[in-house]
């Protein structure tokens, strides 16, 4: 039976790469707080000098968003777009280094065109479980932009490279990752009163992090939230991480001229001071990139009828 | 051609306006000219000029002002938009459906910007019609059409501006430079040229070299097709000196070459020239009346006689001031204005003791203080005129129509308000008398600074009179009016208006917003508020968009100092021999 336009609104499914994985799968992961083991003692408040910022300095981020679902009856599909792009520093300049954006249908066997767009298949791995369906879609998209993420990201040389999100891939250089919300807990009870007593520009200690056999360093610090003391000291925290080789505790001092200086501001940004500036221009660019959502709305609609002709008996 | 950019689809793009995006490293700029080619099947190629008339550029996407700060900072990437909008002056063919947005917009240059500016229209059955007029900002030679000034489909210049900033008077010489030399207009020797000095004796050195001119200015004048020298032949006119027995021109920095002028009686009374005493006409309706009969009997009066005095037979021994003189008939002879004005108050207000009436021919049934009102203001003009208007020697009042020169430099610098409107007035209106009854064939250009003065929006005068004459009917007889102002909003709607071509140089920020320089787009009119010296706006009837315009230094002399001294062999014979 052919594939047919199942639903177009789709704005629960969109969503950005830090949130969505920051969330409830980090939970999950290998028995925090118990298994916790610091890398730095004693259990203090840290600030370093302020030491400039390496070249180039990479920040890499990505988008995805689902344009529709379709059906054919048993089966459903996703048709979505994942961006994912990289603003370097240099020179005291930051500029959008490089974008990419892919149209992918998770689910579909084979490649459709609908007016000017093109979906390539992603097969899902295995049947899904029947009451989760979507949500297996949403992972198939998600993959498709972490993919696109690292294979973007693995192609970038020297310097340091910032990622929205856990540090998952290998690579040469140096490498930090930063976590904006915190679903997932770290520390034993009587070491998170540290957390918020950290004033602007200072961190925990470092303390080890396991994951699916990576070994890393991770610590919280504290980003600046104009006006200071009105919100709770928490809506300031950032984790970041960074795989535990090389020399990783100058990475966590570096971490603190480069982090609170990128805050974004809470007049400007719903998600700051989290969301960094450079991130935040990122962002936009992406998701100008991925075309307007209304028109793509429309291409889909408009070609409905290719939709069945072209995949007949598909 | 250089491709510097394409049309914007975020914005609409209309035949007769659209936003380019400028690309890479490519610069756009106010005035720049631009070619965008579109196509449909149904019409095929068309192709748009344009002048771009605002340019901007911003960081897109952001949404807050102090986004700026970051990105300066280097903390956030921005995208940067370099766009112009562009007014579209002409569309070949005429077909006007829009170009598509991202079609390549490319400079206007050569072939393109004779297009664009209609240059390839600016020529009759005889040929050419492209009178330089300066340069565009590309540094291309920016022309106008000649038949809108010399009266063919439109005539008279108008110029406004600021005074100081050498647009006004400057831009006219030019103009004049352009039109006698640059062999465009025909017969170009035939054509005369009367030209006010308003102020200090910049004009009395349009005949000599300027020292200032540098060679790169002699490039340009080459360039535009003018030979980098002063005007050939001219003629310099001053009023004569006051209370000097001899008749000598009163002129400061200028010693040789200056004649003065001045009408005798006779002239005075047979050219009826009495009303160009009386500026204030439409306040007094009977004194206007009062005015034309007197004149009508000076003229009368005058008849047959030869001058420079005045002859008259009705002026009883008894009144007579002492140094009068009789001729052999037993005429009294007058022989200055205030012996005229003496004799006419005698005969409107009867003899001085007071006692009788005036002569009942010459009071024309006007009441008492009418009389009284004209005798004083002619009492009071005598200061004025008295040494303009003389019946001691034969008059020389200016012709610009007879003599062997082109240009008339007719200096009223250092007259009264009074002294200026009588020589403009009457030399203006015996022009154009003598236009009329087709005395002279060539054209007559006539440079006139302060039009606000001579033709005031708000008054009458017969001066008004005369300029509106000028600019109604000028055109068609051949008198062309250059005429300039500070402000455009005091000057006579009908005067102003009447001038096909139009030229701005600095202006007021107030002026710049009144109604009479709508026709310039708004760009314009804040650039009006802070144009260089050298520079003006030219508005003509076939091109809908004005051009930014820069003309050369002067190739002649506009102060003594700036003379460059001829110390040939050759000239100083010419000096002593």
């Amino acid at each position: 039976m052919a594939w047919r336009l199942y639903s177009l609104d789709l704005s629960r499914l969109e969503g950005t790469a830090g949130e969505v994985l920051s969330g409830a799968p980090e939970g999950a992961e290998e028995g925090y707080p118990a298994s916790f083991q610091p890398l730095e003692e004693p259990w203090e408040a840290r600030r370093a000098d302020p030491v400039p910022w390496p070249e180039p300095l990479y920040f890499v981020d990505g988008r995805e968003r689902g344009e529709a679902v379709l059906s054919d009856g048993r089966r459903l599909a996703l048709l979505g777009c994942v961006a994912a792009g990289a603003v370097v520093y240099q020179q005291g300049n930051m500029r959008l280094l490089e974008t990419r954006v892919r149209r992918v249908g998770v689910g579909l066997e084979e490649a459709l065109r609908l007016g000017e767009l093109v979906y390539e298949p992603l097969p899902l791995e295995g049947p899904p479980s029947p009451g989760d369906v979507l949500t297996a879609l949403q992972e198939g998209l998600r993959k498709a932009r972490t993919l696109l993420e690292e294979k973007l990201a693995g192609a970038l040389a020297g310097g340091l490279l910032v990622v929205d999100g856990p540090v998952r891939l290998r690579r040469q250089g140096p490498v930090l990752g930063y976590i904006k919300t915190h679903w997932a807990r770290y520390l034993p009870e009587d070491r998170e009163a540290l957390l918020s007593t950290l004033k602007p520009g200072e961190r925990t200690p470092m303390f080890r992090v396991r994951r699916k056999g990576q070994e890393l360093a991770s610590w919280y610090l504290r980003l600046p939230l104009p006006p200071e003391g009105v919100r709770p000291p928490e809506s300031g925290l950032l984790r970041v991480e960074t795989p535990l080789q090389g020399d990783f505790g100058a990475l966590a001092d570096l971490s603190l001229s480069l982090f609170p200086a990128l805050a974004s501001h809470p007049v400007k940004d719903p998600r700051a001071p989290q969301n960094l500036l450079p991130v935040g221009g990122l962002e936009r660019e992406l998701s100008r990139r991925m075309g307007s959502r209304e028109v793509v709305a429309r291409i889909l609609a408009r070609h409905q009828d290719s939709l069945s002709a072209d995949q007949g008996g598909g | 051609m250089e491709r510097i950019g394409v049309v914007l689809g975020r914005r609409e793009a209309t035949p007769l306006e659209f936003w380019v995006g400028v690309e890479g490293e490519g610069l756009l700029r106010l005035d720049d000219l631009v070619v965008v080619e579109g196509f449909h099947p149904k019409v095929g190629k068309v192709r748009y000029f344009g002048m771009v008339d605002l340019v901007a550029k911003a960081h897109e996407g952001e949404s807050f002002d102090t986004d700026v700060f970051l990105a300066v900072q280097g903390k956030i990437p921005v995208s940067l938009a370099y766009v112009a909008h562009v007014s579209v002056t002409r569309i070949v063919p005429e077909e006007f459906f829009p170009p598509d947005p991202g079609s390549a917009v490319y400079l206007a240059r050569e072939e393109d910007l004779e297009l664009a500016l209609y240059y390839d229209a600016m020529k009759n059955q005889r040929g050419s019609t492209k009178l330089p007029a300066g340069f565009l900002k590309s540094g291309e030679v920016a022309y106008l059409n000649l038949e809108f000034l010399n009266g063919v489909k439109g005539g008279h210049v108008n110029i406004s501006g600021i005074s100081g900033v050498a647009a006004k008077t400057s831009y006219a010489t030019f103009l004049l430079k352009s039109l006698l030399e640059s062999e465009v207009l025909e017969e170009a020797h035939q054509a005369r040229v009367l030209l006010f000095n308003v102020k200090g004796e910049d004009l009395l050195f349009l005949d000599k070299p300027n020292l200032r001119l540098s060679e790169e200015a002699k490039e340009e004048y080459r360039r535009l097709g003018l030979p980098p020298t002063p005007f050939g032949s001219v003629r310099f006119l001053a009023p004569p000196k006051k209370g000097e027995e001899g008749i000598l021109p009163d002129v400061e920095t200028r010693l040789e070459g200056v004649k003065a002028y001045h009408w005798d009686l006779v002239q005075f009374a047979q050219k009826g020239l009495l009303p160009f005493l009386f500026t204030d006409k439409g306040a007094l309706t009977n004194l206007g009346f009062l005015v034309a009969h007197v004149t009508e009997k000076l003229r009368r009066l005058a008849e047959g006689q030869k001058g420079p005095h005045l002859l008259v037979a009705d002026w009883p021994g008894g009144e007579l001031p002492e140094d009068i003189t009789f001729d052999d008939l037993g005429r009294v002879r007058l022989k200055s204005f205030s012996d005229l004005v003496r004799y006419l108050e005698y005969k409107l207000l009867g003899p001085e003791t007071g006692e009788g009436e005036g002569d009942r021919t010459w009071v024309a049934r006007q009441a008492r203080p009418t009389l009284e009102a004209f005798v004083r203001r002619l009492r009071s003009s005598v200061e004025n005129v008295g040494h303009l208007i003389r019946g001691d020697r034969k008059g020389n009042p200016p012709d610009p129509l007879s003599g062997s020169h082109q240009v008339h430099v007719v200096d009223l610098a250092k007259l009264s308000p009074q002294g200026q409107m009588f020589v403009v007035g009457s030399l203006l209106s015996d022009l154009f008398a003598k236009k009329e009854r087709g005395q002279y064939r060539g054209r007559v250009f006539v440079v006139l600074d302060e039009l606000n003065k001579y033709a005031p929006r708000d008054e009458e005068s017969p001066i008004k009179d005369v300029l509106l004459d000028i600019a109604e009917r000028g055109r068609s007889l051949g008198v062309i009016l250059i005429g300039a102002q500070q402000t455009a909003s005091e000057v006579e709607r009908r005067v102003v208006g009447n001038a096909a071509i139009r030229v701005v140089g600095r202006l007021d920020a107030a002026e710049a917003e009144r109604p009479e320089y709508r026709y310039l787009p708004t760009s314009f009119r804040q650039r009006a508020l802070i144009l260089p010296q050298g520079m003006v706006i030219l508005h003509q009837p076939e091109i809908p968009v004005p051009l930014l315009v820069r003309f050369p230094f002067p190739a002649w002399a506009t102060k003594r100092e700036e003379v460059l001294e001829d110390n040939s062999a050759e000239a100083l014979r010419r000096e002593f021999f």
